[in-house]
C-alpha cells in the first residue's frame, strides 16, 4: 500500500454537544474528510469561511483532536500524539511570532526546544533567515517588521524544523494585493526548492489556482471536489463549486438523451444543447443545470452567424441588456428567455473587428460541447 | 490657525478638568510633603515638635538602630508579594482562561468580596484563627498532632500571612487582566514548535504577562512597606515594621522629626519601586 505524506480516513469533527451540555447545541464542523497527499505536493484547501478547511489543518498539525477519524502522517497515526511531538510545523494566520523575542530568537526556539547544540542550531536559523533574505534583520522584534518581513520569519521559524510537512494556515491574507502576489510566487518557488510537502488553507480560489498542485474544495465540513485547478475549473462536479471557482453562468434544463460522456439538455425554449457529463453520472433524465463560463462563449449579433467558427456548436438566442468595456475583455450581459442573465466576456483583441454592439439588440451567444458542463446536485 | 486654537481651547479644556485634582493634591500632597521634608532635618524639641537647628542625627538613626526594622519591613513585604505572586498568578489564570463570562464575573467578584468587610475586622480575625488557644492550635492539639501551642500569633510569619490575606486580589486583578489579553494562538505556536506546555508557559505565556506581575507586585509590595494595623495586631515585637515606628513617633512617644525621616525613607523605597515597575513592566511587548 502506498505511504503517503498525510492521509485522512473519514476525519469528523463535531463542536459543542457534550462541551455546551444538555441543549444538544453541535455543529459538525469537519465531516467525513478523506484524503490522501503525496510527498512533495503543494495542497490547498480552498472553500468559504466556516467550511472546515483550518479545523481540518488544526487537527493535522495536533491543535484539535477528531472526534473520530484517522489522521496518519508518513503512514502513522498521530492521533494521540500531541501537537509538539508530530513531524509537522505551521505558518499561522497572522503569524503569530513571539512578540517578545527577536527574529533570531524566534526562529531558534524551535530548534531550541528540540535541544539542538547551540551551534548547530545558530548555524541552521542563519540559514533559515538567509533562505528567507532576512540574515540582515535578526535582531529585530516582529513588531519592527513590515507584514510581509513578518510573514518570511514565519516561514523560516516553521521550516528551520525541517518539517515532513508544512501546514499554512491563510499565510498571505493579511498582505496588500501585490505583496500577495509576489509571495504567492516565491512561496511556490521555495516549496519546490524545499521539497517538503505544504498543505494551505485559503478561501481565495486564485491563490490557490496560482500555487497548488491540488485542490481540494470544502464546504460545510465536506471535501466536495478534488483535483488539479484545470479538472476543477474545466470540470466542476456541483454547482457550489462552479460557482465557487471562478464566475459561471447556471442554466437549467432537462436531460433528454446521454450518450457517451455527454448529454442533450432541452432547454424552456426548446433549444438542444449538447454539454459534458461528469464521470460518475448516472440519471438518465430529469432537471439538470448547465454551467459554461463567461469566457469561453462567443457572440454575435442576429445576423452575423456565419462569423461563428466552423465547428459543432450549441447556439442560443438572446438579447443584449448590458455591455462594460472592461480593459482586457469587453463583458457582455445577455438575457436568455426574457428572464435569465448570461454573462459572456470576449478578450478585446483587435478593437476594429468588433462588432458595433447596441443593447437591446438580438444576439447569439454561442459555445461548443467542452464548454458546457452538467452539474451534480450540491 | 483654526485647528491651532481649537487645540489650544482643548488643551485649557483640560487644564480645567485637571484643576480641582491638581489644587487638591497640591494643597494636600505637596506642601504637607514639603513640611514633612522639613521637619525631618529639625531637632526634636521637649514637646515632640521640630526646632532649628537643622540636623541629620535622626536620619542617622533609622539607618543605625532601626536599620533591622527597615530591612525587616522590606523583606517581610517581598516575601508577602512572592506569596501574593504564586497563588495569586495560578488563581488569576484560572478564571481568565475560564470559556463562559459569567463564570469568570463571579469568580471575580469573589476575590473582591473580602473588601466587604472591614479591614480591622478581618485582621483581628486572623489573631482568632493564629492565637495559642485559637483555631489552628485548637484543632492540631485536638487531634494529637502537637502537645504544646505552636507560636503563630506575633510572628513575621503572621505578619505574611495577614498581609498576603489582606492585598492578595491587588495581584490577582492585574494579572487576570493581562492574561485575558494574552493571544492563546502563541501557545499553539509554541505547542507547533515543540514546546510542552511547561516549557509554552515558561517560554511564552509568562513572559507575555509580565506586565500583570509587575502591575500586581508593585501594587502590593508598596502597600506591604508602608503597612501598620497588621503587623501592629500580628506581629507583636518580632513582627515589628516601619510603619509601626512612624506611628509610634506621631503618637505616643513623640518625635516628629525622627518619624519625618522615617516617612520621607519608606517614601523613598516607594518611589523606587514604583521606577522600577515604569521602567521594567510598563514596557511594551
Amino acid at each position: 500500500m502506498a505511504v503517503y505524506d498525510i492521509e485522512l480516513r473519514h476525519l469528523v469533527k463535531e463542536f459543542g454537544g457534550a462541551e455546551r451540555g444538555k441543549r444538544g447545541y453541535q455543529v459538525r464542523a469537519v465531516d467525513d474528510v478523506n484524503l490522501q497527499i503525496e510527498q512533495g505536493e503543494f495542497f490547498a484547501l480552498l472553500g468559504p469561511s466556516g467550511c472546515g478547511k483550518t479545523t481540518t489543518l488544526r487537527m493535522i498539525a495536533g491543535f484539535e483532536h477528531p472526534t473520530s477519524g484517522e489522521i496518519l502522517i508518513s503512514g502513522r497515526p498521530v492521533q494521540n500524539i500531541p501537537a509538539f511531538h508530530r513531524p509537522v510545523n505551521t505558518v499561522f494566520q497572522d503569524y503569530a511570532l513571539f512578540p517578545h523575542m527577536t527574529v533570531f530568537q524566534n526562529v531558534l526556539f524551535g530548534l531550541r526546544m528540540e535541544g539542538t547544540p547551540r551551534t548547530v542550531a545558530a548555524q541552521r536559523v542563519e540559514e533559515a533567515l538567509d533562505m528567507v533574505k532576512l540574515g540582515h534583520l535578526a535582531q529585530r522584534k516582529p513588531s519592527q517588521l513590515s507584514g510581509g518581513q513578518q510573514q518570511r520569519v514565519a516561514l523560516a521559524r516553521a521550516l528551520v524544523k525541517r518539517p515532513a510537512v508544512l501546514l499554512l494556515d491563510e499565510p498571505l491574507g493579511a498582505l496588500d494585493l501585490k505583496l500577495r502576489k509576489e509571495m504567492q510566487l516565491e512561496l511556490k518557488t521555495m516549496q519546490q526548492r524545499v521539497g517538503i510537502t505544504f498543505i494551505f488553507v485559503t478561501h481565495d480560489q486564485e491563490e490557490a489556482m496560482t500555487m497548488a498542485n491540488r485542490i481540494a474544495v470544502m464546504h460545510n465540513g465536506k471535501v466536495l471536489q478534488m483535483g488539479t485547478a484545470r479538472q476543477i475549473y474545466e470540470h466542476p462536479g456541483t454547482r457550489f463549486v462552479a460557482d465557487f471557482i471562478g464566475e459561471t453562468n447556471f442554466i437549467e434544463g432537462d436531460l433528454v438523451a446521454r450518450q457517451a460522456g455527454a448529454g442533450t439538455v432541452k432547454l424552456p425554449d426548446a433549444t438542444l444543447i449538447e454539454a459534458q457529463l461528469p464521470p460518475d453520472w448516472s440519471a438518465d433524465s430529469g432537471t439538470v443545470t448547465l454551467a459554461v463560463r463567461p469566457e469561453r462563449m462567443g457572440i454575435v449579433p442576429e445576423g452575423e452567424e456565419a462569423d461563428m467558427p466552423k465547428m459543432p456548436l450549441s447556439v442560443l438566442t438572446g438579447m443584449l441588456v448590458e455591455m462594460n468595456y472592461i480593459g482586457t475583455d469587453t463583458r457582455y450581459t445577455v438575457r436568455l428567455f426574457d428572464r435569465l442573465d448570461i454573462a459572456v466576456r470576449e478578450q478585446n483583441v483587435d478593437y476594429e473587428e468588433n462588432y458595433d454592439f447596441r443593447v437591446g439588440q438580438t444576439v447569439k451567444i454561442f459555445f461548443p460541447l467542452a464548454s458546457a458542463s452538467i452539474l451534480h446536485r450540491d | 490657525m483654526l485647528e491651532a486654537r481649537s487645540r489650544r481651547r482643548r488643551t485649557l479644556g483640560g487644564v480645567l478638568l485637571a484643576l480641582p485634582a491638581i489644587l487638591w493634591l497640591a494643597l494636600f500632597f505637596l506642601i504637607p510633603l514639603g513640611i514633612m521634608v522639613v521637619v525631618s532635618v529639625l531637632t526634636r524639641d521637649a514637646s515632640g515638635a521640630g526646632v532649628l537647628p537643622l540636623t541629620l542625627e535622626h536620619y542617622e538613626r533609622v539607618f543605625g538602630v532601626f536599620s533591622p526594622v527597615l530591612w525587616r519591613s522590606i523583606g517581610i513585604s517581598l516575601v508577602a508579594t512572592l506569596v501574593c505572586l504564586v497563588i495569586g498568578y495560578p488563581l488569576a489564570f484560572f478564571i481568565s482562561t475560564r470559556q463562559r463570562q459569567w463564570v469568570r464575573q463571579v469568580c471575580l467578584f469573589l476575590v473582591i468580596l473580602p473588601f466587604w468587610t472591614n479591614f480591622l475586622v478581618r485582621t483581628y480575625a486572623w489573631r482568632v484563627l493564629l492565637g495559642d488557644e485559637g483555631t489552628i492550635n485548637s484543632i492540631l492539639s485536638a487531634t494529637g498532632l502537637i502537645q504544646e501551642p505552636l507560636q503563630l500569633l506575633n510572628t513575621q510569619f503572621a505578619v505574611v500571612v495577614g498581609l498576603v490575606y489582606g492585598f492578595l486580589p491587588f495581584m490577582v486583578l492585574p494579572i487576570y487582566a493581562s492574561v485575558e489579553r494574552f493571544d492563546f494562538r502563541f501557545v499553539d505556536a509554541a505547542h507547533d514548535l515543540g514546546a510542552n506546555d511547561l516549557r509554552a508557559f515558561l517560554e511564552v505565556v509568562f513572559p507575555l504577562t509580565l506586565p500583570g506581575v509587575f502591575a500586581g507586585s508593585a501594587l502590593v509590595f508598596i502597600p506591604c512597606v508602608g503597612a501598620f494595623v497588621t503587623p501592629d495586631l500580628l506581629g507583636g515585637t518580632s513582627g515589628l515594621m516601619i510603619g509601626n515606628l512612624i506611628q509610634r513617633q506621631f503618637g505616643g512617644s513623640g518625635n516628629m522629626p525622627l518619624g519625618s525621616a522615617l516617612s520621607v525613607v519608606m517614601m523613598v523605597i516607594v518611589m523606587l519601586t514604583l521606577l522600577a515597575y515604569v521602567r521594567f513592566g510598563t514596557r511594551r511587548a
